[in-house]
């Protein structure tokens, strides 16, 4: 079964267009990723799934009902995780927790179990009586996670959940993502970063400019560009590298630098390996290892939308 | 039941000892500088003037010219002047006025009484006199038929029976700077919960939590009033204990009728967090916040939080009429006074009426928003 229908939903801000008429489903026990540069719309598409903010043309379907007639039951089989931290700075973690939870109709023991169980699946079983103002900015994540599960969501929805924090607070969520879904959640997972994307989501939509351009699993999108070569070259030092000339070789889409490592774009119909070894080895780069490979998610997003993930 | 959530949560402000301290200790501090301080300018007599009653004694009667001439007597020396008016006055006029407080006309078919509308205190004083004068004429009336003797023994009463109770004539019940102030700032403070009421929704929205209340199976009518609930409810209890405070620690005389003080200070409650709450929703941003805070101080400072007003006349008159906190101090010093129920009720409508309207308002523009 699908548990998310969305029919060609559109969302205008005045004449500004956020989210233009997009079309997609999730079925039942998928980790659905929606990846787009700043600005392109995913967070207006979510909180309108999320029914935080009005529709302004198309449907939205949770569990085969619409929500538009069928608010409650929406409400109450959604868990979001905010991009922004909503949480009371005021109130313990497990009044935050209990509190949300009790909205959505949870009480006396059942309710306290299910605040015990939440605050435990993020990590802050201990944490019980601390208030979130002396917490760190990946605990407050994870609360903010805690509040957003205690009723046992059918759909969660989580937008950019690892927004700035520490790599072991990322790790964690990503595994309780994971288990969650395990567990039998459905989840809509919202990011800049194309590894955590790459590394949980089961089916990925590619959004830029409130559009949906591209959507499948990763081997679906990655075959859509075929066209497309990664080449890697591990060098001794990449110091001397003379970029321009090694872009000005035919075929070669783009190069880029990590540490040792020049990765190079390029067509894959062009063989153009031999010229871009020879241009190395005239900077005098002393090459260690050639490896070519399939284009990566990145690569995927950069030839579809013309512009990196991150950098903006 | 999810309102009765929401109104817990907002209670907890309680819970910190900081919040809760300068929340009590605020208002009971400024009622004692005042209080205080200002004792010599009060001393008894500033906020209840000379008590002027002009009157005009129609009666055929013929004993009762005895009575009211022992009767006026008696008054002046407490502190009252009934003045006899000559055949061309027109009493009302002299009341309109504002020469004296009051003007009586007397019958053959009793007593009738005009009031004034500005010296509201003194008049009700008089009033009260004047209907305890009545009450025991028409009893000695009765009993003259059978009795003369026994008539007389009424009317001259002895000592312990005057014509009213004790508290509204003597010095001591006039208000003392302390117990015009305790009134006057309890009414200041809760006028003051119109800027915790302005933040009331903006402070959801600026948590971000706003978001997790809309996507919760809670409506907005119920965050609405879950919210407004707490308010009231935390504004009740800071009452009721600065009342309590002001009562038993600083002696300032609440009357005899404290559950009706009560009354007209939680409908007050009601009107200054619907004044927040409604202002916040017509002004948006923080713009609402400075707004607030600039009404509260005119209507402070005019509706007699530093100083009475009870005396104010012409401009200023018309000015302090326009503040809020005049109608709730009015009635409370003409409820604890004057044991005047007129201006009790004229005030709990008054407030009740301006929250129905600023809450209409409030919800109307709630509905059409996006969010919260
Ligand atoms: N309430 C609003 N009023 C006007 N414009 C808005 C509003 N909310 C969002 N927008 C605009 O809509 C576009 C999409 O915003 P949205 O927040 O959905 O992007 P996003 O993909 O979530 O970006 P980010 O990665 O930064 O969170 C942006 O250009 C934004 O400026
Ligand atoms: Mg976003």
């Amino acid at each position: 079964m699908n548990v998310l229908e969305v029919k060609q939903l559109s969302k205008k801000f005045g004449d500004f267009i956020a989210v233009d008429n997009i079309t997609m489903s999730v079925k039942e026990g998928e980790i659905f990723g929606f990846l787009g540069a700043n600005g392109a719309g995913k967070s207006t598409a979510i909180n309108m799934i999320a029914s935080l903010l009005r529709v302004t043309k198309g449907e939205i379907e949770v569990l085969g009902k619409n929500i538009a007639k069928h608010s409650k039951f929406a409400k109450m089989n959604i868990g979001i995780v905010p991009q922004e931290m909503a949480i009371y700075e005021d109130m313990t973690a497990y009044e935050n927790v209990r509190f949300f939870a009790g909205l959505y109709g949870l009480r006396g023991a059942e309710l306290k179990e299910r605040v015990i169980e939440a605050l435990a699946f993020v990590g802050l079983g201990d944490k019980h009586k601390s208030y979130p103002k002396n917490f760190s900015g990946g605990m407050k994540r994870r609360l903010n996670i805690a509040c957003a599960i205690a009723h046992r969501p059918k759909l969660l929805i989580m937008d950019e959940p690892t927004v700035g924090i520490d790599p072991q607070s990322r790790n964690y969520i990503l595994g309780s993502v994971k288990k969650l879904n395990e567990l039998g959640c459905t989840i809509i997972y919202t990011s800049h970063y194309m590894e955590e994307v790459e590394e949980i989501c089961t089916r990925i939509a590619i959004i830029d400019h409130g559009k949906i351009i591209a959507e499948g699993t990763k081997g679906q999108l990655k075959a859509i560009i075929t066209n497309q070569k990664n080449i890697s070259i591990e060098v001794r030092s990449a110091e001397n590298l003379n970029k321009s000339k090694l872009e000005a070789i035919a075929g070669v889409n783009r190069v880029e630098v990590e540490d040792r490592i020049v990765k190079v774009t390029s067509d894959s119909e062009i063989n153009n390996l031999n010229r871009i070894i020879q241009q190395l080895m005239a900077d005098d780069l002393e090459i260690r290892a050639v490896e070519e490979n399939e284009p990566s998610l990145e690569t995927v997003f950069l030839t579809l939308t013309g512009r990196s993930l991150r950098d903006q | 039941m999810n309102v009765f959530r929401i109104m817990l949560k907002e209670l907890k402000v309680i819970r910190d000892p900081k919040m809760l301290l300068f929340l009590l200790v605020s208002p009971l501090v400024t009622m004692l500088i005042l209080g205080t301080a200002l004792t010599g300018a009060f001393n008894g007599s500033l906020s209840v003037g000379e008590i002027n009653v002009l009157y005009k004694n129609n009666s055929s009667a013929s004993d009762f010219s005895r009575y009211w001439d022992d009767f006026t007597g008696q008054m002046r020396q407490a502190g009252i002047k009934l003045e006899k008016a000559d055949e061309k006055t027109d009493g009302k006029t002299e009341v309109k006025n504002n020469r004296y407080v009051g003007y009586a006309e007397i019958t053959d078919s009793g007593l009738e009484y005009y009031s004034s509308s500005q010296s509201l205190i003194e008049s009700g004083i008089a009033k009260s006199v004047l209907t305890a004068f009545a009450d025991r004429y028409r009893l000695a009336a009765v009993v003259a038929g059978t009795d003369s003797e026994q008539a007389d023994a009424i009317m001259s009463g002895n000592g312990s029976e005057s014509y009213v109770v004790e508290e509204s004539l003597n010095a001591t019940r006039k208000p003392g700077a302390m117990d015009y102030f305790a009134v006057a700032i309890t009414t200041m403070i809760i006028l003051y919960s119109a800027l915790t009421a302005a933040q009331l929704i903006d402070g959801e929205r600026k948590r971000n939590t706003a978001v997790r209340l809309l996507a919760s199976p809670v409506t907005k009518i119920e965050i609405f009033t879950g919210k407004l609930a707490g308010l009231v409810v935390l504004n009740a209890i800071l009452t009721i204990i600065v009342v309590l405070i002001s009562k038993y620690v600083f002696n300032a005389y609440w009357g005899e009728n404290l559950g009706l003080a009560f009354l007209i200070l939680f409908t007050e409650i009601i009107f200054a967090v619907s004044l927040g709450l409604g202002l916040s929703y017509i002004i948006k941003g923080n713009a609402s916040g400075t707004v607030v805070m600039i009404i509260i101080q005119l209507a402070a400072f005019l509706g007699g939080s530093y100083f009475p007003v009870e005396e104010a006349t012409g401009f200023m008159g018309a000015l302090s009429s326009l503040s809020p906190l005049q109608w709730s101090n009015a009635a409370l010093l003409e409820l604890i006074y004057a044991d005047n129920m007129s201006a009790t009720i004229n005030a709990m409508l008054l407030n009740i009426g301006f929250a129905v309207v600023l809450l209409g308002i409030a919800l109307t523009m709630m509905r059409r928003r996006e969010g919260l």
